[in-house]
């Protein structure tokens, strides 16, 4: 069957079987980044924005994303640059085999844009699916904390430039 | 700084530019991007895809295989059974050559010895073809009784598990004995007599598996030349390069992009022999991805393992004799059977060096179960749960804190142990002294930190919450002396920067930057400066690959002999150019400066070398090969919290000190330590295989197999306890393993402070404890 | 991917039904049961989404359409802040937000999967629930888990709005796991005194079900003062099974601790002191 959909704003018009996984999909049309780590819906490494929300693209039918926007982790740099999240990431040394990152970056920015003051607590709970075997996780909650607020702070300078030139 | 003597070791740690800082990962840019960088991500037209046929039965002989309507079906390129791969016996273990490990395996054999043993290699078109192969392929067994209980295994009754004539290397296979081990130092029975306590336990430690997120993949073709290249999630890329050749005879390429985890896992040769088989068979390229499933099920587990242990001390707490006797199942192949065996004693009994008499020895069994393997930690987790346990039980009996009772009898700077030189790995040690130890700073800083003596005092009991607290000590090694060897090349490019080839495999570790740091210190240059190469065998110097916590210590070493080399090099190509004395240069900020303020940039130097002046490529080779294997120490405290009405332990704090000498990039040291110490604790807690009657683990995927996930992870902390290893790369120990070995232990002995409860088994159930509580509570 | 030969997209739910009654045919939602079935004969998913069924309506109960996705509990404004703020506060133990973002009330309630959390909650609060087979009809969940078809429809589920205090409690491994056994209960406070109560207990492993013996048990008891002697009757009374995560001997233990703690939960709530 046939299906249009938008990946990362870009639009892609293509056949596919009607049992497909978007996982599958999307890894067929060069989004590397999403892994399929598990076959139980246990891990996260899947995840990618669908219509803004995070869900995992190993339980989601190609067939039904017809006509939505899917966002993966290659939607969030441009190139050459790195999104405040994922540059948290590395600078906190939460990045160790990488498996999981590209997952957890797509909740991750989920997260702080529907909250962008999070604390530990909050973070842990809204990424809970997200497995890491790696790191053990603390880095990785630093990191997010450190992230969101260079987002806090880089979208309040208007703000102060604002209080400092009056 | 000059470089008056570059070969000179000895810097002082506040010297160091690059080194003991937390520059980012050299790798992290592509992973956090998520660049296609992981072995499945590469597209290789044609590729079949590879899936295997596995048994149902634990143990099994294969009648006959009937794969004709699996052939018959459209897109099925091959069906390969036992008769059409070379019966050549080998071990999957990627370990020094030749193996300490028995060589008992075929790719396929006409035996099954657990369920999920390779029956057939299927190649097709596309994954549903293969799926639907499989299903077709008839196959007859003569189902035979299966050894499922490790503690049984060399029973006289049980059915023999290896009985092919071509095993060799193990110890008794008629009685279903991959390997035996056994060491013992003073008079262990003479010791406990006379010791004034002596108290006795059985340990247990399960089959954790590795759970690393990306599963088992290689792909396998032909490259343009005809060459044979094997692209693989690997530990271990020389090793698979060596097994793949002595296996089917041909010569290979082994590449190994980045890896998705392997703690040990990929420290073997799993799906490499599959696609080489279909590769060869057809001419084309093969491609197989392992499901969870397989991974679960069908790769390594860590060695379940069973320790009797007898400890006696005198009463004014001197240590006076160790026995320890353990019992190890290997599974249905003796991979890592001795190896893990003997590091349990190894890497854990020095640490005690003050006592008088040390006994250690056991059987590595073999059983119809998964195959155990190397997994991180490599048999200390094991052994330290056992032996630091009841050395808590001995100082609670002895009225000693267990901190200063540890303290009393263990190792010190300076000194050694006995057991360095009696018991190596696979075969004996080496002396050593002790150069660098700060187990005592690591105690007494952690125990302020953590507030252990005011803790101590707090009430543990309220209404239904218990708390308790716990300290463990580990050591463990760095590398296996006199056997590993790393090599490393630099070359000199005319933009300034140099490639470092290294057989060094970083499966996330970030053994890259590190090396990348070590040879950035060296040639006064910065760490993106440095583009690394690692692991692929036609181009990089030979590797033993990673494990045995040997990466920063031994191709650390090898890439700093290999840098201080090439800053020779460039001294004297410099020399000549500039006609100033060698003396009269020294190395700064990536240039050669002369003591009369002449300066010439590495670019400059090597453009000229390529083009006008006394031509040549600046590129050198180092190897290193350890002496000695150092250990790093640690120290952690465990606070936990026991719901009384339901048995559920929830760790509230961590903390661990760490000995590892000078960590060369602090961050990703912690990571190394935060990472293994959450294993730790889903060892301790959560991480539990369940297999039904028939030896099938069910237990075989993240919905059942509960590995930490974040909100499990409470409060982790890790600090390090400097020191300086004058045998490492600037003063470096390792630091990725020791973080597994101390959390079961602080959590049992934090358990046993809290209500009084010694758990003797891991994983800690929450059932278990549940009923430890209803008991204790009934017979009071 | 499943072997299906036809992904329907209905425009009506008389269509919808028809496709579903169909041979081998199976509605989809959420999907994420459906994606892992293992079953050969499938020949055709129906896909429910399309039939809208995703508003939120407050009235006199609050009527839940089948798609609302269980993020809403913590989402939309109506069910965040029902009982003071309870579905929000018990969805951070459903899943995980990908989860959370993907189910549908509908396809959790449909399927009758013994360890939901979600029927549980649903059947403490006494829902009802709303299905279409030709006809709609309305009954009450606890009536649906046992005599429902499978080739029903559910459309919406219709939340009581009352002043009972709700408490629901899980048990699970690790914070990432399906309930061992969980737990709810509900009731509202006379003069100190239990009235209207509903407790029921789901993943025993078997479906969430009522225990009216302890029900009747609590009915018109002293919060605080019954607390022990209701979780022993309900070791005693609670029907569980044994399977890979634990034993129903265990299972029974943890049936009253849970009890004992969501009925602490309440007193807390009401503030009782305990
Ligand atoms: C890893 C994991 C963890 C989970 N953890 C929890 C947890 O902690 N607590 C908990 O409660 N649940 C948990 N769930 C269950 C999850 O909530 C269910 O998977 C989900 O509720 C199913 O909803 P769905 O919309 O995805 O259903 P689908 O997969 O779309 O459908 C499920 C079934 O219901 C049928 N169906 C769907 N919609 C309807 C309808 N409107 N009418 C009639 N039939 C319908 C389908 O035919 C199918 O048989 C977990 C699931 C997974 C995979
Ligand atoms: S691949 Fe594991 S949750 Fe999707
Ligand atoms: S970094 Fe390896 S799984 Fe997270």
């Amino acid at each position: 069957m046939k299906v249009e959909f938008k990946v990362n704003d870009r639009k892609h018009s293509i056949e596919i079987k009607p049992g497909e996984l978007l996982v599958e999909t999307l890894r067929r049309l060069g989004y590397k980044s999403v892994k399929h780590a598990c076959d139980t819906a246990s891990c996260g490494a899947c995840s990618v924005q669908l219509d803004g929300n995070p869900v995992l693209s190993c339980r989601t039918f190609t067939a039904a994303v017809d006509g939505h926007d899917v966002k993966t982790v290659e939607g969030f740099s441009k190139e050459g640059e790195l999104s405040a999240v994922q540059k948290a990431l590395v600078d906190e040394g939460a990045v160790q085999c990488g498996f999981c990152i590209p997952g957890l970056v797509v909740t991750a920015e989920a997260l702080l844009k529907e909250n962008l003051n999070p604390n530990e607590e909050e973070i842990k709970t809204y990424l809970n699916g997200n497995l890491c075997r790696c790191t053990g996780y603390v880095s990785q909650t630093h990191a997010i904390m450190k992230a969101a607020e260079i987002r806090r702070s880089s979208t309040s300078v208007p703000v102060e430039k604002r209080g400092e030139s009056s | 700084m000059k470089v008056s003597n570059v070969k000179s070791s000895a810097v002082a740690p506040t010297e160091f530019k690059v080194v003991d800082t937390s520059v980012s990962k050299v790798d992290g840019y592509a992973l956090t991007k998520g660049k296609a960088v992981f072995t499945d991500d590469f597209n290789i037209p044609n590729a079949l895809v590879v899936k295997i046929l596995r048994s149902r039965h634990a143990h099994a002989i294969i009648k006959s295989i009937d794969a004709s309507k699996a052939l018959a079906l459209e897109g099925v390129a091959c069906v390969l059974t036992h008769e059409d791969v070379p019966r050549v016996a080998y071990t999957r273990a990627g370990q020094g050559y030749p193996e300490p490990s028995p060589y008992d395996t075929f790719v396929l054999d006409k035996k099954v010895r657990y369920v999920g043993d390779a029956v057939a290699i299927v190649a097709a078109e596309t994954e549903e073809i293969a799926n639907r192969a499989l299903d077709l392929i008839r196959v007859e067994y003569e189902v035979l009784p299966a050894v499922l209980d490790y503690e049984h295994a060399s029973d006289p009754e049980m059915p023999v598990i290896h009985d092919e004539p071509e095993i060799s290397g193990a110890y008794d296979p008629s009685r279903n004995i991959a390997n035996h081990y056994e060491m013992h130092i003073g008079d262990v029975d003479e010791e406990l007599a006379k010791s004034d306590i002596v108290v006795e336990g059985t340990y247990y430690t399960p089959n954790q598996s590795h759970a690393m997120m990306e599963t088992h993949v290689a792909i396998s073709y032909f490259d343009p030349n005809g060459r044979l290249t094997i692209i693989s999630s690997t530990q271990v890329p020389y090793h698979v390069r060596r097994i793949i050749r002595r296996i089917f005879g041909v010569e290979s390429r082994v590449i190994k992009p980045r890896i998705g985890g392997g703690f040990g896992g990929k420290q073997a040769v799993h799906v490499e022999a599959y696609v080489t088989a279909v590769t060869l068979k057809t001419g084309r390229p093969a491609r197989c991805v392992y499901t969870r499933e397989e991974t679960m099920t069908a790769s390594n587990t860590r060695h379940a393992m069973r320790f009797k242990l007898r400890v006696g001390a005198s009463k004014d707490g001197k240590l006076q004799a160790i026995d320890m006797q353990g019992l190890s199942n290997t599974g249905a192949y003796g991979e890592h059977a001795l190896t893990t065996f003997m590091v349990s004693g190894s890497k854990t009994l020095p640490l005690y060096n003050k006592v008088k008499a040390v006994r250690f020895g056991g059987d590595i069994v073999y059983t119809n179960t998964e195959p155990a393997g190397a997994f991180r930690g490599y048999g200390a987790p094991q052994s330290t749960f056992a032996l630091d346990s009841i050395l808590d039980e001995l100082a609670y009996k002895l009225g000693m804190d267990p901190i200063d009772f540890k303290l009393k009898n263990s190792i010190r700077e300076g000194e050694t142990s006995p057991i360095f030189k009696v018991m190596g790995e696979g075969r004996e040690g080496v002396e050593q002294i002790v150069q660098s130890c700060k187990i005592e700073e690591c105690a007494l800083m952690g125990a302020k930190h953590f507030n252990w003596y005011e803790k101590k005092k707090r009430p543990r009991i309220e209404k239904t919450k218990a708390h308790g607290y716990g300290v463990a000590f580990a050591m463990q090694g760095s590398s296996i002396p006199a056997i590993d060897m790393g090599g490393a090349t630099i070359k000199m490019n005319d933009d300034g920067t140099f490639n470092l080839m290294v057989g060094a495999t970083d499966l996330g570790t970030g053994s890259d930057t590190i090396l990348a740091q070590i040879a950035a210190e060296v040639l006064h240059t910065t760490t993106d400066k440095i583009i690394v190469y690692s692991s692929d065998t036609d181009i990089t110097p030979f590797d033993k690959g990673a494990y045995a916590s040997s990466t920063t210590y031994v191709s650390g070493n090898a890439t700093k002999r290999a840098a201080e080399k090439m800053a020779f090099e460039i001294l004297k190509a410099a020399s000549e150019i500039m006609s100033e004395p060698v003396e009269k240069l020294h190395l700064e900020n990536g240039k050669v400066i002369s003591e009369s303020d002449r300066s010439l940039t590495y670019s400059e130097i090597q453009t000229k070398l390529f083009y006008s002046f006394k031509q040549r490529q600046l590129e050198v080779t180092e190897s290193f090969v350890s002496e000695v294997s150092p250990p790093p120490y640690m120290v952690s405290f465990a606070e936990v919290e026991i719901d009384l009405e339901t048995g559920k332990v929830d760790v509230l704090n961590f903390l661990s000190y760490v000995d590892c000498g000078t960590p060369i990039n602090p961050k990703l040291a912690r990571g190394q330590v935060e990472g293994a110490t959450a294993q730790g604790i889903g060892m301790a807690l959560y991480e539990e295989h369940v297999s039904d009657k028939n030896g099938r683990i069910v237990t075989n995927d993240f919905f059942t197999y509960k590995i930490p996930a974040r909100e499990d992870i409470k409060n982790i902390k890790v600090e390090f306890a400097k020191s300086y290893e004058p045998t490492g790369p600037f003063g470096a120990k390792s630091v990725s393993e020791i973080g597994l070995d101390t959390p079961a232990p602080a959590i049992a002995n934090a358990i046993f402070d809290a209500i009084g409860v010694r758990i003797k088994k891991l994983p800690i159930k929450s059932e278990d404890m549940f009923f430890a509580i209803k008991n204790m509570v009934k017979s009071l | 991917m499943l072997k299906i030969k036809e992904y329907l997209k209905p425009k009506t739910i008389e269509e919808a039904y028809e496709f579903g009654n169909l041979l081998n045919s199976l509605y989809v939602s959420g999907g994420l049961i459906v994606a892992q079935l293992k079953v050969s004969h499938l020949e055709r998913l129906v896909d429910l989404k399309t039939l809208g069924m995703d508003e939120i309506e407050d009235g006199n109960t609050v009527k839940i359409g089948a798609n609302v996705k269980l993020a809403s509990f913590m989402k939309n404004s109506i069910l965040s802040t029902l009982n003071n703020g309870f579905f929000k506060e018990v969805a951070k133990e459903i899943g995980s937000t990908q989860i959370r973002n993907m189910a549908t009330i509908g396809g959790s309630i449909a399927f009758r999967l013994g360890w939901s959390d979600v029927t549980t909650i649903f059947m403490t609060a006494k829902s009802q629930v709303e299905l279409y087979d030709g006809i709609f009809r309305k009954m009450s969940l606890e009536n649906f888990i046992k005599d429902g078809k499978r080739d029903q429809i559910v459309t919406a589920v219709y939340l009581p709005k009352n002043a009972r205090f709700l408490a629901f409690e899980k048990f699970a491994k690790s914070t990432f796991d399906i309930a061992t056994l969980n737990l709810g209960i509900a009731l509202s406070l006379k003069d100190d005194r239990i009235e209207d109560v509903t407790v029921v207990v789901g993943s025993r492993p078997m479906i969430s079900e009522r225990v009216r013996e302890v029900e009747e048990f609590l009915t018109g008891k002293d919060l605080l003062s019954s607390m022990d002697k209701a979780a022993d009757l309900m070791e005693k009374v609670i029907k569980v099974g044994t399977d890979m995560r634990a034993s129903s001997e265990y299972r029974k233990a943890l049936a009253g601790a849970l009890l004992k703690k969501a009925m602490r939960r309440i007193c807390h709530e009401s503030g009782i002191q305990s």
